[in-house]
């Protein structure tokens, strides 16, 4: 998963890696200021006299990295960014968090550029992703029944995504019930219905065309009543520019008063992601995010610029169509996938 | 529709209007601009750099033609390009034939079958449907249920799980039908077997169309799934789901692009009927502001006769209470007065948002009030004096102040149409040009 954003990455991060060094090759140009006791980041080249400067390249090179050395690497990251579907807003902001933080860098000339380069890179995309969600923890700590309600735009998976985190918990031991709160799209009911007897999970459900609040709400007093761990709540595709759609989202939460809102969406989303996002995230909020599909050779663009746009952690990824294909998100694990060192490089 | 990838593309040429030399630096940056733009909008990358490439090379080096400014070039030239990148339109013929959906998972291959059906049914065509996904619980159940309630048939069976079977079966029983749609399981092009099924699914139907769904949030995923997808069943067509949210389409243009087809559907909203055909041409124009002329007249010779409302003499300026009733008539026939003026040619100069808010149930009570006034006040409503007016609330069982709102209202649409109009009715992009950097 998230293959091609890793060997891309590792691309730019050696061609980082060479124009630093090559700088360095060429020292008194200009382009590389030698600097005395690590204060002279500061300090102009063209102000500091021949001499001092030949004597300071002998004894303590200290090499400081500048825009020019890395500006057309720069750009090629960015390219590979847009080319991944991370959002151009999102973009930006981890191209100026990489450049201030290699510009003005010290570098003594034993050190490794690729380190520098790399860290300067996990920096950015830990920032971004933020830290993960450990939802049995969560369950552990909180009071039983643990109310989860699904939200999200049509078609990005949220029933089939409901049944796997069912089976996900099922398999840690908890009992489960899932609210079938998609009361408008057909044949919704039905396939909830299928899943949960696959999995073997108890569905709470009414007709199609019910009140999806009343729905959930029976859900959790079923709950409630048989001492059960997880309620799950499924809920219809909405487009966050519905305003009677949204109003509607906002009523369930009021009525089944949700522990966690968990919003669901594709990782092959393009710039779309972040704005739908951010409107679920305004109208009704979000507590996590799960992304599904992420089995589709997607290159995890998606995911940096939800966690980015909503500040909110990941908790799972969908990776197929199996009920085990669903992994818990690890940023770290993640991130060190994505810089690691690439068998052919 | 796509109108926010438009908004940031009118930005650019805005800032174009507004320099008083076209350069090499302008247009460099209007290229910059319109990248940025389209990248938003999901397009390909490489696809966009190719296309501002091509606008740039083209603007610096082909000669404007005689009398055109080298503005109007750049413009015309953006316009072509973005044309080019939009492809054709897509032909739907209503004769016998056999349509394959193919898709992603949750792209709306399903809803968009049985809304596809749902066109052909209003066109006259006899048309059945084959439900041949055999792997998502409740498939089968959601077109059927969908199609039920058109009363159009449904060919399948939950209880089978052999695709092809029911494909087989499903053919040989709507014979009869003209028009046969297939609804496959959603899948990517990752995985060999179900590539495969499809490619078998292909070749057992003999389709006539395979027409790929593609999401409108899809990002630059979508270029290399239709490469895929193309590769294995060859497809002619591409429909655009849910761009009634606010994800602009872009990747299903690089679709278009990688299987040298051609967008033939847009579904636009969650009820059956929201399927619309697409034409790049005029949907272009009006993303640049230069009106989809085409469209208005086409669209105002279906609904209404010519002296309902003379567009000609809002267009001089003479505008009076009389043409705002004819207008208020002609709007119910036409739809909502956003419509209408987005499709003029006035470089989408923004209506302040209170003319859109007058909802129709005042358009009624303003042609109630207009009724109470004599033929004199309709032709020249600064005749209108405050007991003329309480005569007209008394005529019309309204308050003096509604009266003087619905003045107000008229004084604003003629302030509008006033700078709008200079033209001399004549299609001036010179001008339009300047309006734009006036804004």
């Amino acid at each position: 998963m998230f293959e091609g954003l890793r060997k891309r990455l590792r691309g730019v991060s050696r061609k980082l890696g060479e124009s630093i060094t090559e700088g360095e090759d060429t020292p008194g140009t200009g382009e590389i200021s030698p600097a005395a006791n690590g204060a002279a980041g500061t300090e102009k080249p063209g102000q500091t006299g021949l001499a001092s400067r030949v004597k300071v390249l002998i004894t303590e090179r200290e090499l400081v990295i500048s825009e020019k050395d890395i500006s057309e690497a720069l750009s090629e990251l960015e390219m590979i960014l847009l080319e991944s579907d991370v959002a151009l807003p999102v973009t930006d902001d981890i191209i100026s968090h990489v450049r201030s933080n290699l510009i003005g860098k010290h570098r003594k000339i034993g050190d490794n550029v690729d380190d520098i380069v790399i860290d300067a890179l996990r920096g950015a995309l830990l920032d971004v992703l933020g830290p993960g969600f450990d939802l049995v923890r969560y369950i552990g700590e909180h009071e039983r029944p643990v109310r989860l309600l699904f939200t999200g735009v049509n078609g990005t998976g949220k029933t089939t995504t409901v049944a796997k985190v069912a089976y996900f918990l099922k398999q840690k031991g908890y009992s489960v019930v899932i609210g079938a709160g998609d009361t408008f799209r057909a044949g919704a009911i039905e396939q909830i219905d299928v899943h949960a007897q696959r999995v073997g999970i108890k569905v709470i459900q009414h007709q199609q065309g019910g009140d999806p609040s009343a729905v959930l709400f029976d859900a959790v007093q079923y709950a409630t009543a048989h001492h059960i761990d997880v309620v799950l709540a499924d809920t219809a595709g909405r487009f966050h520019n519905r305003a009677n759609l949204m109003n509607q989202l906002d009523k369930i939460r009021r009525v089944m008063k949700p522990d966690l809102i968990i919003y669901v969406d594709e990782a092959v989303a393009g710039n779309d992601a972040v704005i739908r996002a951010h409107e679920f995230e305004k109208t009704v909020g979000a507590d996590a995010v799960i992304l599904t599909k992420a089995d589709m050779d997607s290159k995890g663009g998606a995911a940096i610029s939800i966690a980015h746009t909503i500040g909110k952690p990941l908790m799972f990824l969908g990776n197929g169509q199996g009920y085990e294909d669903i992994i818990p998100f690890s940023p770290e694990q993640v991130v060190s996938e994505l810089l690691k060192e690439a068998p052919d490089a | 529709m796509l109108d926010r990838l438009g908004s940031s593309l009118k930005d650019a040429l805005k800032k174009l209007a507004g320099k008083t030399v076209v350069d090499r630096a302008a247009v460099d940056e209007l290229v910059r601009d319109l990248q940025r733009a389209l990248i938003q909008s999901d397009v390909n990358v490489k696809l966009v750099m190719a296309l501002s490439q091509a606008i740039k090379t083209r603007s610096l080096e082909e000669e404007p033609p005689k009398g055109m400014s080298v503005r109007e070039h750049v413009l015309r030239i953006v316009y072509q390009e973005l044309v080019r990148l939009m492809g054709e339109t897509g032909t739907v013929k209503l004769g016998p034939q056999r349509i394959l959906m193919a898709g992603l998972q949750g792209s709306g291959k399903t809803t968009t079958t049985a809304k596809l059906a749902r066109y052909f049914q209003r066109k006259g065509v006899n048309v059945g449907v084959i439900c041949a996904d055999t792997f998502r619980p409740g498939a089968y159940d959601q077109l059927n249920t969908l199609c039920s309630r058109m009363n159009i048939p449904c060919f399948g069976n939950p209880a089978v799980s052999d695709a092809l079977a029911i494909v087989r079966n499903g053919l040989k029983d709507m014979h009869h039908t003209e028009v046969v749609i297939i609804d496959t399981q959603g899948r990517h092009a990752l995985e060999e077997d179900l590539i495969q099924e499809i490619i078998d699914i292909n070749t057992i139907s003999q389709a006539t169309h395979r027409w790929l769904v593609i999401d409108a949030a899809l990002g630059q995923q979508a270029s290399e799934q239709a490469r895929r997808f193309h590769e294995a069943i060859n497809i002619d067509g591409v429909i655009i789901t849910k761009m009634d949210g606010t994800a602009k389409g872009g990747g299903a243009l690089s679709a278009v692009a990688e299987t040298q087809s051609a967008i033939v559907f847009i579904g636009s909203g969650e009820t059956i009927e929201d399927l619309e055909r697409f034409d790049p041409d005029g949907f272009i124009s009006r993303l640049l502001g230069m009106g989809d002329l085409r469209a208005l007249v086409e669209r105002a010779e279906e609904t209404i006769t010519a002296q309902d409302v003379d567009i000609n003499a809002m267009m001089r300026g003479r505008f009076t209470l009389r043409d705002m009733y004819k207008q208020l008539e002609a709007l119910n026939k036409m739809g909502p007065l956003k419509q209408i003026m987005s499709m003029l040619p006035m470089g989408n100069v923004e209506l302040p948002g209170e003319v859109y808010d007058v909802t129709s149930t005042k358009m009624v009570r303003y042609r109630v009030i207009m009724d109470s006034m004599t033929a004199a006040e309709l032709d020249d409503p600064g005749l209108i004096s405050s007991s003329r007016i309480q005569r007209v609330a008394m005529g019309a069982g309204a308050t003096p102040d509604e009266v003087r709102e619905l003045l107000k209202y008229y004084k604003m649409m003629k302030r509008t149409l006033k700078g709008v109009r200079g033209a001399g009715g004549k299609f001036n992009m010179q001008r339009l040009m300047k309006k734009f950097g006036g804004n």
